[in-house]
């Protein structure tokens, strides 16, 4: 078994240090004139992508080999059907609600998307993999069924959402680690939310409106700019008022998982489109994770609560 | 109960004539060069394979209808869109070139609605028109051209282990099931009295009034499970390494199809790299609109 991991992460390695080694040296050469091959990352998008694809199983792979031996990690007859009654959920409810089939309200070029408290749930309920594999898998299901095209590295950046939701289980004292969370995940949204105060003219590229003329070129609105503090407050409150310890944790651990597994693909837009910094962290980071933050305060709580009260009816 | 996808065998299909395996590989391959593109010209191709693949799938007019002008559609109005606004377009072309510009003769608030025809929209719309299409056609199909029983054993084909094969497997067999429940759903609390069309209220009141819709979705979700559940661990799921009822052999036509598929793909990356393949409009149409 060992055997098999090693020989994984050394072609792993290698296919990365491939990359690097094209997208890093041979792309930071404005290419010369007539030159046959042109390696600046714009042209490189399809490969850049499959890199970050490679660079978030990596992460993944990662953590699990550093705590190998935790429960949490084993895969049995309930985790492969958990693994797929969630990426087919998360499947169904993105396709459902990403305004073609139902058209969610939206609210101040914020699109809603509740269908990111599904990975969230199954992470939390079920364990990292079987979050990862709803994450990732179910987004990919989802963006084939509305009939368009792929983006990878973005259904990796669902995955990490679910895989980190389900990393509580690898810590044997809850409450410290919950407070560890709370602080990074406080830290990064206000370090990203700061960003937003300095580019408030960035436009939000993730609002389309096309009845209103808007391509994701207008500015970002106030709300969506800050949507991030609203979520990180309101996680906080779930936190700290409701008694409730496995609500807390499942709100907790999701919301570091949002802002893992979104900073994750929105950084790695930066290489594949080329986009600045402020572009994709204002632009991009911003409108998804704040939005989704809300999501993770009130409907993983309300899974969190049916889930419980199931099991105890059902004994199981 | 699980609802199916509308698979069934069909003699005279094409697509259906291959291994799954190899089908599926040659699926990503076009997927993944059509996406490194954006030149009409090296488009087309994509589209033309696609087209064949539709027209020779055996699959017939009145059982894709629906899924097929939804998303046509879909894709057909976005691309109007595109044209008439021209916005989306500005990240791959800097200078625009003016066909005719038409005026309405009327204004709403002061705001005259203008359309400027230009040659680079024109295009841009067309070149997505045709990239989402081709896309899009070779997706739908899938469903109808994949048979259900062969789910797992084509995943595990691709090199997956046995229990992702199988989560891959049930993950397509549920998503149909899911949509029905969702509608059963939706329904039994219309019936109730919920409107998910009229949801109002601040942003928190109108994310918890998703509730009775996502909870019972989830939760019946679940629950059903334990009976898959069991029938799995009493057909001794998971004990040993897994054999498959059905057993996939590559013939030398799928051998063939594989090849044309990495044949376009590495075709397709190398243009890429050479730096062929961005958005492309006609010299002289530039040229005689300049």
């Amino acid at each position: 078994m060992d055997k098999k991991f090693t020989n994984v992460l050394i072609s792993l390695v290698v296919v990365l240090a491939l990359f690097a080694v094209v997208m890093f040296v041979l792309g930071a050469k404005a290419p010369a004139e007539g030159a046959l091959f042109n390696f600046s990352v714009d042209q490189a998008s399809v490969v850049s992508r499959f890199v970050f694809v490679v660079i978030g199983i990596a992460i993944a792979f990662g953590v699990y080999f550093a705590t190998q031996a935790n429960k949490a990690w084993e895969i049995g007859t309930r985790e492969v059907v958990w693994m797929a009654i969630g990426a087919a959920l998360y499947a169904v409810f993105s396709w459902l609600f990403n305004g073609t089939v139902f058209v969610v309200p939206s609210l101040s070029q914020v699109s809603l998307r509740p269908a990111i408290a599904i990975p969230m749930f199954f992470g939390f309920a079920f364990g990292p993999v079987v979050g990862f594999f709803t994450g990732a898998v179910g987004n990919m299901f989802g963006d084939a069924l509305t009939g368009f095209g792929l983006s990878p590295q973005w259904s990796i950046g669902n995955g990490l959402i679910g895989f980190v939701s389900g990393m509580w289980m690898l810590f044997s004292d809850k409450k410290k680690s919950m407070d560890t969370v709370l602080y990074v995940s406080g830290a990064l949204a206000v370090i990203t939310a700061l960003l937003y105060f300095l580019n408030r003219t960035q436009a939000n590229m993730l609002f389309f409106d096309p009845a209103n003329n808007i391509f994701g070129d207008s500015q970002i609105s106030l709300f969506a700019g800050i949507a991030i503090l609203i979520g990180f407050a309101l996680v906080f409150a779930v936190r700290y008022f409701f008694k409730n310890e496995d609500v807390a944790t499942a709100v907790t651990w999701g919301m570091l998982g949002n802002i893992v597994g979104l900073l994750f693909a929105s950084l790695s837009d930066m290489v594949i489109n080329g986009f600045s910094l402020p572009a994709a962290i204002v632009g991009e980071f911003l409108p998804a994770a704040g939005p989704n933050l809300i999501f993770a305060a009130i409907l993983v709580p309300m899974l969190v609560v049916a889930y419980t009260a199931t099991r105890r009816q059902s004994g199981r | 109960m699980l609802v199916a996808w509308r698979y069934r065998k069909r003699e005279n299909s094409f697509i259906q004539s291959f291994d799954p395996r190899a089908w599926v590989i040659f699926y990503v391959c076009c997927l993944v060069s059509t996406l490194s593109f954006w030149d009409v010209r090296f488009l087309l191709p994509f589209l033309v394979i696609a087209m064949f693949v539709l027209l020779t799938s055996g699959v017939k007019w009145h059982e894709i209808r629906r899924a097929f002008l939804f998303i046509v559609g879909f894709v057909f109005f976005f691309a109007v869109l595109t044209f008439l606004t021209g916005r989306g377009g500005t990240e791959v072309y800097k200078q625009e070139h003016l066909i005719r510009e038409f005026r309405a003769s009327f204004s709403i608030l002061g705001w005259t609605p203008v359309l400027k025809v230009t040659v680079e929209r024109a295009f841009f719309a067309v070149s997505q028109l045709v990239r989402v299409t081709s896309i899009a056609v070779m997706t739908i199909l899938i469903p109808y051209s994949l048979n259900p029983a062969y789910y797992g054993i084509t995943f595990k084909g691709l090199g997956l282990p046995d229990k992702f094969a199988y989560a891959m497997d049930l993950t397509m067999r549920f998503i149909p099931t899911f949509g029905r429940d969702f509608q059963l759903t939706m329904d039994a609390q219309r019936a109730r009295g919920y409107e998910l069309e009229k949801i109002s209220g601040g942003i928190i009141a109108q994310v918890r009034k998703l509730g009775p819709i996502f909870v019972p979705v989830t939760i019946h979700a679940i629950i059903g499970s334990e009976d898959i559940i069991d029938a799995m661990d009493l057909r001794a799921f998971g004990v040993g390494p897994r054999t498959w009822l059905d057993v996939l052999t590559y013939q030398t036509r799928d051998r063939v199809l594989i090849a044309v598929g990495v044949l376009i793909l590495s075709a397709s990356i190398v243009i890429g790299f050479m730096g062929f393949g961005a958005f492309w409009v006609p010299e002289y149409l530039i040229k005689i609109f300049s």
